[in-house]
Formats: C-alpha cells, sequence, structure tokens
C-alpha cells in the first residue's frame, strides 16, 4: 500500500479543515483565475476555460454519484441536450441565446426523469450499464436525426449579446465560464448542506433504512438526475456558443467517462476535490502532450491506483 | 530568494516568447495520434519535406520556416485545443486538416485569429458555408467525388446503387451528395445503410445489400472498417462493382480486406506513384522518412508550398495580403494546377478512379 | 429498400431473406453467448458485474492475434492456425483474468458497491487504453485466410466459415454445461452463487472456485475474440467496448446467472439485431440503440430475465 504518498496528501489536506482557511483558499482560486488570462496569454485562457468547462460538468455528476451514490455512466447525455438544444433553438428557430436557456433546462429536466425512472429499482452494477445506454442513445440520435444536423453536427451557432456586449472573444467566454463555475460551487455547497443533501447521504448508504425513516426514495433519486441534468445542460448550453460548433463525436461515452474520472480522481462528494479533479482531467493533456498516447493509459491506471489505495479519491471525504 | 524566482520565471517566459532571430513558424493541424494517424504522421512529413526545400533554396522572405505541430486526433474537441494552440503559437499559417467532423470547428479559431488555413485534405462541403474566409481547400470537394463516382458508375452501366456511411461527418455528407445526385440523374439507391464504429459484424448490412441486389456498392468511409465490409460482402457473395470513397485509399485497405479487394473500385485525389511529376517528391520523402509517402502527401506538401508562394507574393506576412494572394493563386503542384473558386474550393476536380489489383492500387482504365 | 429484385431471374424472397438473417443472428448470437457467460459465471460466485470483460475479449483478440502471426509460417494461416491461437489465447487470458480478479477485486471484496464497480471500470479502462498505446489506435488486420467457401442452399449462403464458428462456439458451450453440471468446481460454483457464506462454513475453497471462474469466464471471452478476429478480419482496441454491453444485454435477457440463460439470452440478442434492422424505420443506423433499447425494456420489465431466478433481492 501506498502510505507514505497518502501520509504526505492527507498533512496537506488536514491544513484546510477549518472553514475559513477554505473560504481563504476559495478567495485566492478565484483572484488567481481572474488574472490569469492576462498574464497568461490566448492558449491558457481557452484551456483554462475548458477545466471550469469541467468543473461545473464534474459538480453536476457529483450530485448523481457523489452526493447520492448513483453511478451514472451516460451522464454526455444531458450534456447534449443542452447542447443541442441551444444550437437547434438558435441556430434553425433564430431564438437569442438567453431565450433558449430556459428550454434547455426544461429539456435537461424531462431527461433526468427519462433516465432517471427506469433506473429507481435497479441495483448500481444495471443502473450503471442502464445510464450508459442512454448515454449512447442520446449519442445515436443526435448522429442520426436532420434537426440535430446528423454526423456534422450544427455549425455557425451565433454567440450571444448581453445588453449590448457581444460575447465572443475567448477571453469573454473565460470570465462568463468563471462566472458559471462559481454558481455551480455556491449551488453545490447549499445542496450539501440542505434537507435534500441528507436525504441523499440516507438513500446512498442503505436505502432500505431510509424508506423506513419516511425518506421518499423516488423524488429524491430523481431529485438527484434532475438537478445534475440542469448543471449538465447549462455547461452544454454555453459549450455550444462558445464553440459555435456542435457534433455527436462530444458526447460520447469517452467524454461521460472522463467527467466521471474528474469526480473521482479529486474525490467525490467533495467540492474543493472535484473542482482538482477537473483541472487535473483538462490540464494533463496539455501538459503532458509530449507523452501523446500515453495520456489515457496514464489516466486509467491512476484512476486504478487510486481505487484500490484510496476509494475516497486524492481527497478523502471527511466522517463518511 | 524571491528575486532569484522573479528572475528565473522572468527568463522562461523570455525563452518561451519565442525566438527573436528571423524564423517564421508554419503550423501544421494532423491527427498525428488516433485512429487516423498514419494519415496524420504522413502530411506532417510532407510539409516538413517542403519546409527543408524551401530553408534549402533560401526560406520566406529572407526569412528561415520551422513548423509547430497541433495534434487534432480526429476529433473536433481535440482539434480546438490543437487550433488555439496554434494560433497562440505566432504562426504565420497552418497547412494540413484531414478529418473533416474535427476540421470544421478549427475554421473559426483560425478566421478569428486571421491566420491563413491551407486544408490539404479534408473535404466535406459542410466546410464551405462554416469558411470565414481565410481558408482554402485544395483537396477537391465531396462535390466534386461524386461527380466523378457518377460519371464512373454510368461508364460501367450501373443503374442501381448501395450507399454505405459510417455516421461521421465526411461519410455521411458524401453518401447524401451521392443520393442525391444519383437519384437525380434517374437511378435508383436500393440501400442506404450506417456502418457503426465499433461494429465489426456487418452482417445485416451485408444480407440487405445481397437481396436487394444493387449493381454496384459504394462505402463512403474510411479504409479500415471498409476493409471488413468489403470481405463479408464477398464472403456472402455478393459479386456486383464495390467502390470506395477517398477515405479509403490507404495501401492497409489490401491487408484487412485480403484477395475481397481484387477488382475493388476506388475514387482518390492522386496517389503520389500515379503523378507524372512526383518521381522526385516520392525519392525525397521515401529517404527522409524511410518509407514512401501516403495517400495525402503529395497535397500536403504542395499545400506547404503554395503557403510559401503566397507569402512571398504578398511581401510580407499580413494576413489579408497573404489571404489575397492565396485567392490568385495560379500555382503548378505536383498533384495539379492550384487555382481556387470564389468558394476558396479548388477549382477543378482532382479525383481519379483506381482499381485494386494484385493487393494494392493501380490506376483503372 | 426492395425485397425481390431480379438476379438472372431469380428472386430472393422473403422467405429466403428470413433465413439468411437467421443464419447472420446464429453466427452474432454465438459470439454473445460466448461473452455473456462470463458475465453470468462472475456474477453468480461474486456479484459482481465485471465491466472490464468486453476488455478481455480484445485482449483475446489481440493475443490470438500473436499467435497466429507466430505459428502462421508453420500450420498456414487457416483454421488451424486460428485453432491453435485460439486455445494459447484462452489460456493465456484466462489467466489474465484470474490476475485481474487477485489484484483489483479481491482487495475491494468489503468496500462499497460504487467502489468496486468503478475499479471494474479502471480495469476496463487500463486494458482499453493499454492496448491504444500499443497499437497507436489502428486496427491490426488478424491475417488470417478462412477462403470463402460454402454451402449454396437457393439463395442462402453458408458459408464454411460460419458453420465451423457456430459448431465451435456451440462446443464450447456444451463443455461448460458440461463441467458445471458433473464437476465438483462446477457444483461448488453452483453453491456459491446461493449463498457463499454458507459454503465457506461448510469447508469449499471459495477463493479457489472463484478463481476458476474467472480464469472459465475470461477463456471464454478470449476464444470468442479470436474467432471473431480471424473471422470478421481485423482487432482493434476498441472493440470490447460495444459487445461487451450486447454481451451483458444477452445475459440479462436469458437471466443473469443462469449458463443456459446466457446461451439463450446470446442467441436471442443476435436474431433480434438481425432482424430488427428489417424493420420499416429501424435502418442499420439505429442498430445499437434497438439494442440499448431491449435492454431498456427487459431490465424494466422483467429484470429478472427469461431463465433467471425470481429473487426478492433487489436487481
Amino acid at each position: 500500500m501506498a502510505q507514505p504518498r497518502s501520509n504526505a496528501f492527507n498533512n496537506i489536506i488536514a491544513q484546510f479543515d477549518e472553514p475559513w482557511k477554505r473560504y481563504a483558499a476559495f478567495a485566492v482560486i478565484v483572484a488567481l483565475l481572474l488574472i490569469a488570462p492576462i498574464s497568461l496569454g490566448p492558449y491558457a485562457t481557452v484551456i483554462l476555460t475548458n477545466a471550469l468547462l469541467y468543473v461545473v460538468l464534474a459538480l453536476g455528476l457529483n450530485v448523481v454519484v457523489g452526493y447520492a451514490g448513483l453511478l451514472d455512466l451516460g451522464y454526455a447525455a444531458f450534456f447534449a441536450v443542452g447542447a443541442y438544444t441551444v444550437g437547434i433553438l438558435t441556430h434553425t428557430f433564430g431564438l437569442d441565446f438567453w431565450l433558449t436557456l430556459p428550454f434547455a433546462v426544461g429539456a435537461a429536466m424531462i431527461a433526468g426523469v427519462i433516465i432517471g425512472t427506469p433506473t429507481l429499482r435497479l441495483r448500481s452494477d444495471y443502473l450503471a450499464i442502464v445510464t450508459l445506454g442512454f448515454g449512447e442513445i442520446v449519442r445515436f440520435s443526435a448522429r442520426n436525426m436532420e434537426i440535430t444536423g446528423g454526423a456534422s453536427g450544427i455549425s455557425g451557432i451565433q454567440q450571444p449579446w448581453l445588453f449590448g456586449w457581444h460575447i465572443n472573444t475567448p477571453f469573454e467566454f473565460y470570465y462568463v465560464f468563471v462566472v458559471l463555475a462559481i454558481i455551480a460551487v455556491i449551488v453545490s455547497v447549499r445542496l450539501q448542506h440542505s434537507r435534500l443533501g441528507r436525504a441523499w447521504l440516507y438513500v446512498r448508504h442503505d436505502e432500505d433504512a431510509a424508506e423506513a425513516m419516511g425518506i421518499d426514495t423516488v423524488r429524491v433519486k430523481l431529485a438527484a438526475y434532475v438537478i445534475g441534468a440542469i448543471f449538465g445542460s447549462i455547461s452544454g448550453a454555453f459549450f455550444a456558443v462558445n464553440l459555435g460548433a456542435i457534433s455527436p463525436e462530444s458526447f460520447s461515452f469517452q467524454q461521460s467517462v472522463l467527467i466521471l474520472m474528474a469526480v473521482i480522481l479529486g474525490g467525490m462528494g467533495k467540492i474543493p476535490g472535484v473542482i482538482l479533479g477537473a483541472f487535473i482531467v483538462v490540464l494533463a493533456p496539455e501538459l503532458l502532450r509530449d507523452l501523446g498516447e500515453y495520456r489515457l493509459l496514464l489516466f486509467a491506471v491512476g484512476l486504478l491506483l487510486i481505487m484500490l489505495f484510496r476509494p475516497s479519491g486524492i481527497w478523502p471525504v471527511r466522517g463518511k | 530568494m524571491k528575486l532569484t524566482t522573479l528572475l528565473a520565471t522572468t527568463a522562461i517566459a523570455m525563452a518561451l516568447a519565442g525566438p527573436a532571430y528571423a524564423e517564421m513558424k508554419i503550423g501544421i493541424l494532423a491527427p498525428t495520434t488516433g485512429s487516423e494517424a498514419t494519415y496524420g504522421q504522413d502530411m506532417a512529413n510532407a510539409v516538413n519535406l517542403a519546409i527543408s526545400e524551401i530553408n534549402a533554396a533560401g526560406g520566406v522572405l529572407g526569412e528561415q520556416l520551422s513548423s509547430v505541430i497541433g495534434d487534432d486526433g480526429c476529433d473536433p474537441q481535440q482539434a480546438v485545443n490543437a487550433a488555439s494552440k496554434l494560433a497562440s503559437s505566432d504562426v504565420v499559417g497552418v497547412v494540413g486538416g484531414y478529418c473533416s467532423g474535427a476540421t470544421v470547428p478549427t475554421l473559426k479559431i483560425f478566421g478569428d485569429a486571421s491566420i491563413p488555413f491551407v486544408i490539404t485534405g479534408a473535404n466535406s462541403t459542410k466546410l464551405i458555408p462554416a469558411n470565414p474566409g481565410n481558408a482554402f481547400m485544395i483537396n477537391s470537394t465531396g462535390n466534386d467525388q461524386v461527380a466523378k463516382a457518377i460519371e464512373y458508375f454510368n461508364s460501367v452501366g450501373a443503374k442501381s446503387l448501395a450507399i454505405v456511411n459510417q455516421g461521421d461527418a465526411y461519410s455521411q455528407d458524401l453518401a447524401d451528395l451521392t443520393k442525391k445526385d444519383w437519384e437525380a440523374a434517374g437511378n435508383t439507391v436500393l440501400a442506404f445503410e450506417v456502418a457503426n464504429k465499433g461494429e465489426q459484424d456487418y452482417s445485416a448490412i451485408v444480407t440487405a445489400i445481397r437481396s436487394a441486389n444493387p449493381d454496384a456498392v459504394f462505402w463512403t468511409a474510411y479504409y479500415a472498417d471498409g476493409g471488413l465490409l468489403i470481405r463479408q460482402l464477398r464472403q456472402a457473395g455478393y459479386q456486383g462493382t464495390i467502390a470506395v470513397g477517398d477515405g479509403s485509399n490507404s495501401p492497409e485497405l489490401f491487408s484487412i480486406a485480403g484477395s475481397a479487394a481484387e477488382g475493388v473500385i476506388g475514387f482518390s485525389n492522386p496517389i503520389a506513384e500515379f503523378l507524372p511529376g512526383a518521381k522526385d517528391f516520392i525519392a525525397d520523402y521515401t529517404a527522409a522518412n524511410g518509407s514512401p509517402p501516403g495517400p495525402y502527401a503529395p497535397l500536403a506538401y504542395d499545400g506547404m508550398h503554395l503557403l510559401a508562394t503566397a507569402i512571398e507574393a504578398a511581401g510580407s506576412t499580413d494576413p489579408a495580403a497573404i489571404n489575397a494572394a492565396l485567392m490568385d493563386a495560379d500555382y503548378p503542384g505536383i498533384a495539379g494546377q492550384i487555382t481556387f473558386t470564389p468558394e476558396n474550393t479548388l477549382a477543378r476536380s482532382n479525383f481519379v478512379v483506381l482499381k485494386g489489383n494484385g493487393g494494392k492500387w493501380g490506376l483503372a482504365q | 429498400m426492395t425485397i425481390g429484385v431480379r438476379w438472372g431471374n431469380l428472386c430472393m424472397s422473403v422467405f429466403d431473406i428470413f433465413l439468411q438473417q437467421l443464419v447472420n443472428g446464429l453466427v452474432l448470437g454465438s459470439f454473445y453467448a460466448l461473452v455473456a457467460l462470463g458475465y453470468t459465471m462472475i456474477y453468480g460466485v461474486v456479484k459482481l458485474l465485471n465491466f472490464a470483460h468486453g476488455d478481455v475479449y480484445m485482449v483475446g483478440g489481440f493475443v490470438g492475434f500473436l499467435v497466429l502471426s507466430v505459428v502462421a509460417p508453420m500450420v498456414g494461416p487457416g483454421w488451424t492456425g486460428v485453432a491453435v491461437s485460439m486455445v494459447v489465447a484462452m489460456i493465456a487470458v484466462g489467466c489474465l483474468g484470474v490476475v485481474i480478479q487477485r489484484v483489483a477485486y479481491q482487495p475491494m471484496l468489503n468496500a462499497p458497491r460504487l467502489s468496486i464497480l468503478i475499479t471494474a471500470l479502471a480495469v476496463s479502462l487500463v486494458l482499453q487504453n493499454g492496448v491504444l498505446t500499443l497499437t497507436h489506435g489502428q486496427y491490426q488486420p488478424m491475417g488470417a485466410d478462412l477462403g470463402f467457401g460454402g454451402v449454396n442452399l437457393g439463395l442462402l449462403f453458408i458459408s464454411y466459415n460460419q458453420m465451423i464458428l457456430v459448431g465451435t462456439a456451440a462446443a464450447l458451450m456444451i463443455a461448460l454445461e458440461l463441467f458445471v453440471s458433473r464437476t465438483q468446481y462446477g457444483r461448488a460454483m453452483r453453491a456459491i452463487s446461493i449463498d457463499k457464506d454458507m459454503c465457506r462454513l461448510m469447508g469449499i475453497n471459495v477463493t479457489a472456485v472463484i478463481a476458476v471462474t474467472f480464469f472459465i469466464g475470461s477463456a471464454l471471452a478470449a476464444a470468442a475474440g479470436t474467432m471473431a478476429g480471424a473471422y470478421y478480419g481485423s482487432v482493434w482496441y476498441f472493440m470490447g467496448f460495444l459487445i461487451g454491453i450486447k454481451a451483458f444485454t444477452a445475459a440479462v435477457i436469458g437471466g443473469i446467472g443462469s449458463i443456459p440463460g446466457a446461451m439463450l439470452g446470446g442467441l436471442i440478442l443476435g436474431l433480434l439485431e438481425s432482424f430488427g434492422t428489417q424493420i420499416p424505420g429501424i435502418g442499420s443506423e439505429w442498430k445499437d440503440v434497438f439494442s440499448f433499447a431491449v435492454l431498456i425494456l427487459v431490465l424494466v420489465l422483467k429484470p429478472t430475465g427469461l431463465l433467471g431466478k425470481s429473487e426478492q433481492e433487489r436487481m
């Protein structure tokens, strides 16, 4: 067992256990994020924007996997729903981006219910495969239908205007994603400490006992899917206008796995860990570019090692 | 301690900011990893060969060229990252682009950064409307390929067709275009199938084709799965013509399909060994890389030379000037004359018809 | 899509197509069944859906390719060579299965369900990406030359390869059935799937039986992988993904934990897929969606499958 390594990590992590220290660290990180584009240049800005996108996605999946304990292997489906809703409504129907957001959220809620309902009585193994199946169904549908642009997807998506400000440079999108990420963090924290968050905890630990306690497990689980879906969908919406073009390849199983890796590598259920995981997942390929094809293998091995030696991820969940 | 760190950081930053000596950087966008890596590597090699020739002749505008590779892995997301990296690397122009689906989102990035982009491989018609004006396609587009294919099918008296694609941007586009034009000419499409990537068993498609028994089957996707389909078609006893598009023009098709690939027709951009003016190129490429050039090497080579010529003609590295020079280009490439239509596509069709013969491609008569 | 077309003066009637798709379905189903058996057996003894099983199939294909490239110069690239490759692959990958169980799953026996599942996913990714790195993501032609001969029954064409394939798969499945019903290990496997702790108390070497189960399950998948490589023509690092899910679907249709169920499920799924694309409106582009939809429907409507036990335990 890799004991020395875990002890070192434990020591660093233990420094941040008091709330004021965590807020301070958070503030420092936000400040760094705010000045990053200016000091690091356009390429770094694009990469960091990507990292922030994954922060939101990972926090969303964290609600489903980390809080509610539902192993969703098809999370990219929600990402796709948001992206394609925005893509279709703005490109084909000419709606203004901000008007399409409620539709994206609505579509996400519907998707969350559709995907969540069949899994309600299933055990985690089956749940995982069913969600995987749904993820693939969404991807194939996007590829096969004309309204989603077929395999070529939708291109030429217009960038949004906000009170006369045209958001269309990487620089500007970066700050939009910073705001999104901050909102995502705040919402995640509130959820964790809410009654719903506690209900998820009970359901995750022992569903039958939770039922006996009077928790409506059906509603609680569906709530997890729906909220996770909304996170994913909003990410997808902004992803679509940022990139200007979307295609089915971005919503594959590999994408779902990547988001899941972000959640786990950092630590399920623990928000700072999930954020760290998202950065690892996005930055590592760029920093390790020379390693080319070894990247994915390294991630996979890393994931395996973490599962074997630190089942709660790099950042441990206090008081499981 | 702090001062040393500051100095060290500044030094590193300055070093990373680029050399101060006269050097022009060219970006190469190609899938050097992933399933199309052989094509991508091939393209990169060809561009570098062109660069070494240009440098030996004195460079461009007096400066030596160097290349920066952006690996798009044939994936749109990765392509965007690669393109951003190139865009912020102070490149004067970009040469490359193989997978159409991955190339489309990069157009905006190069457009916003005003970087001239010579596209040497990707040729889906979806690139045309997405082009902000600074991209130039030197591989004949899907429209030309369809015209060539229909011309060939007519020449062998085919009246019915089965079209199989793989559900990706390039092959689906080609399949749709073929269907449209074929039916518009009064012929029939008896089967329009999609082979999902990752499936090895095409028996359902093969049975559908065999039962419909069209005069010809047209596979519009890439060689790896094309080889499997050809094998299974022949194993099942289909005896009509089998034709493949330019995504399957790799010699690897024959190792996968085996003897089933005898007589298979391929529509392709010119492969080096069939180009009259490419003898020196083949020799130089083989000497530099230890193996002969692949199907997309001549175009990548031409693309680099074209860009260099345009920069010389523009007299500066100003993007607008280079753009204008490219639009007026009339360059004799080894793959054929390069001039552009108002839509920045190649003004003539460079497609030829190949035929599988003895385990490799030969020119069909 | 017309169904009666002139070929000379003959017509391929609906019946011919039906028979042809039946043959297709049998061949496809044989692969699914072989892989599904591994899923079902492993689930029976450790109550875990081995995510990495599809990738074990893929590794089997690659090992088969490697062995074939070594033996082909000696015995030729035909069925003899493939048979030798298959046997070697079965043994090698069977051992790999045992190693995976010891290294990855054994330590996690008392960990939360979620952790075990993610570990299985991690193993799958390691196998996949390992092979990806080694092969640079390229398709690897198998190098087998099995010929195109076959039997013509009217317009129905059954190739010799198809017959050998289905025959081999059937032989393997019969061998498995005999093993499970006649030997001590087989009885122990069935006992463990009913009540593991009781078996331990009764002195059964549970660890050894689990190892044997993983060995056999992985060996069967490897056999399927090698045959698939030889029959279809190439092996690829990602080929385990889709078949993993399809085989799982097959196991579920037949009833997870039931060995005859896995075989039946494999056949049914193979036939469903072959005929499914004939349904108007469902073209080949929806083929996989069709399979996933079947999976979801079965899990929602009859989670215990056709031959599975109706357990009170939550599925």
